[in-house]
């Protein structure tokens, strides 16, 4: 019989190197799969996809930009651009390169398979919305376009991707992005978000983090060139022109306004009957479509009926069933509360 | 059409009359099957009981009828497994009719499906069950005003009683020959943006499938993008559906080109508005079928009870109160049983087994391998595990039937939420205390992908029925004798609980650490629908529970207990220089099973007794007299159990057992690979080996690290 003592040492040590393999993220194992991944081709992808989104925005990208948004040293962004050069992807190597026609089609690949990606993430999987786009930017690597024309396939050919971004088809055609910039709207239109731009993320993240999502709905209460101020959901928004650049926006018909409170089901109290306005953008995929199937549509009217002895999830009457929502879930479900509207306003 | 079926999972055989069953789930479209066919299948008061799709055949007037029973679901938008498997059968199968079974108390939700249905084909009759519950809730429908408004024969009955069933077959076998046309509802205007795609796109259809019915179904499928639609307009598929005849190839190119283009055009949020319009369809119809004047019953049972069970300070007392009775007239009533199958099959039938094939000059091997190997193993586990799952699954069976499990799902989900699991995972759970098999078998009812994932590889965590007795007689031995004679049996029965705590424990933790590791990608949806308070049928719910959960079990577990014995004696039997093969084993095991506070002849019984947990202690018992030679027990390979605890604990002593052994094998029992039964199981409901794997190696690794923990720490301290 060995050494307790020595048998727990032995299984400590055991422990700490599987540990130290396998860890997600600074594990042996995952660091070294990471390596393995930055090869070359991610490399002239990603420097392709940049001077792409650099056209498709009119701006200028300069040897400085790509070497930041590769994080890569400036004169290996000379050397990447000269590679790219021979390899007939890029046509001029001077101050502003452009793509060649094999080249923007290689761009447009990787943003087809990213925007999949993205899109199969929210419809089939359970991975929260904050991390769709960095998966994605490793899949849009790894899939051959074989692979990502088959997913395509079995997602139903979507169209746009969870940010409202067109899916360049496997053609290569890229619908026009829709919705005008925010900034372009005046003062007493009411508007709805269609798009965020994800990039840059310091801006996407301050935008989320006000609570901005598509399908978002807001008055436009007062613009000057310094900043737009926006109403709607219960809450005010100040957005500088900056920020504002990263919003897409349509404006509704004349007569339609944004919601005065931003109420939803799980603020509604037992016995009282609210009505849906929308589900959150926040719900998508699976999730979604299991509330549309069970009735929570526009218009329709729920009652909370009873909590669980937990206190959550809770009973819902909808459409004549009783069927139990957790917090989250009621979260998600934007409702009206007619009963309740003078009380809120005193 | 016969290589189609098959691929709908279909058998060939022939029949006249094809019937697809449909509806949403906890609708008693199961019962509308039984009554049907006159099988028996079981159908509990739970949504989305029917998974896999079962079939029923029956002769009416000289025909032969088929009945196939769809997966109960929400919507046929082809969202969900279930909802393809459903969407295809109808679409690509070609029922002569469809009938919709639809719950008169949720009329709204139900013609949602009902709707959707319609699109797809005009043969189908509508089954307004439930009725008698319906008015009990002061809820009335006007079914020939439904009748009018869908087009399509709507009958009224109570399918538990039967009403309504004969009706029902007549409309069905009339509209599938075509004696009732048929004048389908169709949702006339859909959104905007939608009905103008619809527009453009519908002409192109009827051109490419001339005379087809469904044209505008067709058309937002392809809109849709739908992958199985649109591989049957490529092929020509569709036109083969007796609505229509495929046209040139050339036209079918066209259409999907047209769709193609169209699809740019579409809103964002085109799924959403399509369940909208639906729904603002489904509401005036429903709207306009309501009988008004009814009164609801005065005093609302459901409501009383579920203030009562779902109430915070009385619910969770009531839930432990009917489970402690559960358990307790499980443990209590298997008792007597238990002892006469064994007295019978193991103290009677195997010696007399033994002396007919001496009387028939069998050779000792045959007549060992045979009745001590196959026989005995095979008896063992039918006498321990027959009884108590007999009792405990139609217990669990009506409870379920009434309605309350869902409330007990309802009210443990906060805990199970935080684990990243589903409430429903309680009952599974509960279900696992009495058989994993059957606990992972009642995962089904769990429609979330995640969840149910999780629910199946914890379910082993639950202490089953066939580790109980192995828990009982350790703790009887060697930690009830610690204590004061007074206190034994209170003592002992308290550490068989705490292994059982401690199982809840690890299922908790391992379900928290798999939600955020290996099944974090897996999609969730949870729901979980509270279906009306039902009062159960008795003698059904002993029948087809006894037949549904029990059998099926006992049957596995004897498929897999007979070829177990068949080793086990084996082991003991065959020489190899000397010493039987047993004892070589345990000799190689003996150092690693010390390790972990156990010993070779205890790893060598869980390998050999993976089958079943219920011969482990036996295997134990004779594998340690043929290593240590004690004189007890009836012979190599011959399982065998003694009288008495304090007998059984010499043997044991006498195999070098000590407190600490006990303590490993109490919790070695609790964590380790599932039995075969289980394992196989999981393999028939995940369609997985990855995971099977996993099922098995993870309560296995987990078994070994905490035996090998308490083992050292208690050495060290010790």
């Amino acid at each position: 019989m060995p050494d307790p003592r020595l048998a727990l040492l032995a299984f400590g040590a055991v422990v700490a190197v599987v540990a130290l393999l396998v860890w997600p993220r600074v594990g042996l194992v995952p660091r070294w799969l990471r390596l393995r991944r930055l090869g070359e081709r991610v490399r002239v992808e990603d420097a392709l996809k940049h001077i792409y989104t650099c056209e498709g925005q009119g701006q200028t990208c300069t040897l400085e930009s790509l070497a930041g948004r590769l994080e890569i040293s400036v004169g290996d962004a000379a050397g990447l651009l000269a590679h790219l050069a021979r390899l007939e992807l890029v046509g001029s190597v001077g101050e502003a390169p452009e793509l060649t026609a094999e080249g923007r089609a290689s761009a447009v690949r990787v943003v087809r398979t990213h925007r999949l990606w993205e899109r199969y993430l929210a419809d089939r999987t359970g991975i929260p919305a904050g991390e769709w786009h960095d998966h994605a930017e490793w899949m849009e690597h790894a899939l051959t376009t074989a692979e990502a024309d088959a997913l395509a396939k079995r997602l139903g050919h979507p169209r746009w991707d969870p940010h409202g971004d067109p899916i360049p088809t496997a053609e290569g055609e890229i619908p026009p992005r829709r919705g005008a910039a925010l900034m372009r709207a005046s003062a007493g239109d009411t508007v709805e978000i269609l798009h965020l731009e994800d990039e840059p993320r310091a801006i996407y993240d301050q935008l989320v983090a006000h609570g901005m999502a598509p399908g978002g709905r807001m008055d436009v209460v007062e613009r000057t060139d310094r900043r737009i101020l926006l109403r709607g959901d219960g809450r005010e928004w100040a957005l500088d022109p900056v920020q504002a650049r990263n919003v897409s926006v349509r404006t509704l018909p004349a007569g339609e306004h944004a919601r005065e409170s931003g109420a939803s089901l799980a603020d509604a109290g037992r016995g009282e009957t609210v009505r849906v306005e929308r589900i959150s953008s926040a719900c998508q995929g699976t999730q979604r479509r299991r509330l549309l199937d069970l009735g929570v549509v526009p218009g329709t009217e729920i009652t909370p009926e009873m909590m669980s002895a937990g206190g959550d999830p809770r009973a819902y009457r909808i459409r004549g069933a009783l069927i139990a929502l957790r917090r989250e879930q009621a979260s998600w479900i934007l409702v009206e509360r007619p009963a309740r509207a003078d009380e809120g306003a005193a | 059409m016969t290589r189609n079926l098959v691929r709908l999972g279909l058998s060939p055989a022939r029949w006249d009359v094809l019937i697809a069953l449909a509806g949403n789930p906890n609708v008693g479209k199961s019962t509308v099957f039984n009554a049907l066919t006159g099988m028996r299948q079981h159908t509990g008061n739970w949504p989305g009981k029917t998974v896999a799709v079962a079939e029923g055949a029956f002769a009416h007037g000289g025909k032969r009828v088929k009945v196939v029973d769809l997966p109960g679901t929400y919507s046929l938008q082809a969202g969900s497994t279930d909802e393809e498997v459903a969407r295809d059968l109808i679409l690509f199968g070609r029922p002569d009719v469809t009938v919709v079974v639809v719950d008169a108390t949720r009329l709204e939700r139900n013609l949602n499906l009902v709707i959707q249905i319609l699109e797809i084909t005009d043969r189908v009759v509508v089954f307004l069950n439930l009725v008698d519950e319906a008015r009990r809730h002061g809820i009335g429908v006007d079914a020939a005003r439904l009748e009018k408004e869908l087009g399509v024969p709507v009958v009224a009955g109570v399918a538990r009683q039967r009403a309504g069933v004969d009706e029902l077959l007549e409309k069905a076998m009339a509209v599938a020959s075509g004696a009732i046309a048929t004048r389908p509802f169709r949702v006339a205007q859909h959104a905007g943006g939608v009905e103008e795609a619809l527009q453009a796109l519908v002409p192109a259809v009827e051109e490419a499938f001339p005379g087809i019915a469904n044209a505008r179904w067709v058309a937002l499928r392809l809109l849709n993008a739908d992958e199985a639609v649109t591989e049957a307009v490529a092929s020509g598929e569709l036109g083969a559906n007796g609505a229509g005849s495929a046209g040139p190839g050339e036209a079918r190119h066209r259409l999907l080109e047209t769709a193609r283009g169209l699809r740019w055009d579409l809103p964002g949020d085109f799924h959403d508005a399509l369940m909208e319009r639906t729904y603002a369809a489904a509401e005036g119809l429903a709207r306009n079928a309501q009988l008004t004047g009814l009164k609801r019953a005065r005093f609302d049972l459901d409501r009383t009870l579920d203030g009562l069970l779902t109430s915070r300070w009385v619910g969770f007392p009531i839930m432990l109160a009917i489970l402690a009775v559960v358990f307790w007239l499980t443990i209590e009533g298997a008792n007597v049983p238990s002892s006469m199958l064994a007295g019978f099959l193991i103290d009677q039938a195997h010696p007399w087994l033994k002396s007919l094939g001496s009387g028939l000059g069998l050779p000792w091997w045959l007549s060992g391998f045979l009745f001590d190997g196959v026989y005995l193993a095979t008896a063992w586990v039918v006498s321990v595990m027959l009884p108590p799952m007999a009792i405990f699954f139609p217990l669990f069976t009506l409870l379920e039937d009434f309605g309350y499990l869902p409330r007990v799902a309802f009210n443990l989900d906060g805990f199970f939420r935080r684990a990243g699991a589903h409430g429903k995972q309680a009952l599974t759970m509960a279900m696992g205390f009495g058989c994993n098999a059957a606990g992972v078998v009642a995962t089904r009812i769990i429609d979330s992908p995640r969840e149910r994932l999780i629910a199946i590889l914890t379910n082993n965590f639950s202490l089953c029925n066939g580790r109980w007795p192995t828990q009982i007689l350790v703790a009887t031995i060697f930690i009830g004798a610690l204590a004061p004679s007074g206190v034994a049996g209170l003592v002992s029965a308290a550490a068989v609980v705490t292994v059982a705590l401690l199982g809840i424990f690890f299922m908790f933790l391992t379900s928290w650490g798999l939600s955020r590791t290996v099944l974090r990608g897996e999609a969730s949806t949870f729901s979980l629908e509270l279906p009306p308070y039902r009062p159960p049928r008795i003698l059904q719910t002993l029948y087809t529970s006894l037949v549904d959960r029990t059998l099926i079990v006992l049957w596995r577990a004897v498929v897999f207990a007979a070829p177990a014995g068949a080793v086990i004696w084996l082991i003991s039997n065959v020489r190899v220089g000397g010493p039987s093969l047993a004892e070589h084993l345990v000799g190689w095991l003996d150092p690693l099973g010390i390790l972990i506070g156990l010993n070779g002849v205890i790893l060598l019984a869980y390998v050999v007794a993976i089958p079943a947990n219920e011969i482990v202690i036996p295997t134990v018992l004779m594998l340690t007299v043929l290593t240590t030679g004690a004189a007890a027990g009836a012979g190599a390979g011959v399982m065998f159990e003694l009288e008495s605890a304090a007998a059984t604990g010499e043997v044991l002593r006498a195999g070098g057992w000590t407190l600490l052994t006990a303590v490993s094998l109490m919790l070695f029992s609790l964590l380790h690979n599932p039995c075969s039964t289980t394992l196989y199981t999981v393999y028939r409901e995940t369609g997985s080996a990855r995971w099977t794997t996993v099922a098995a190696l993870l309560p296995l690794v987990m078994g070994f690290t905490v035996c090998f923990l308490v083992a050292q720490l208690w050495r060290l301290l010790a």
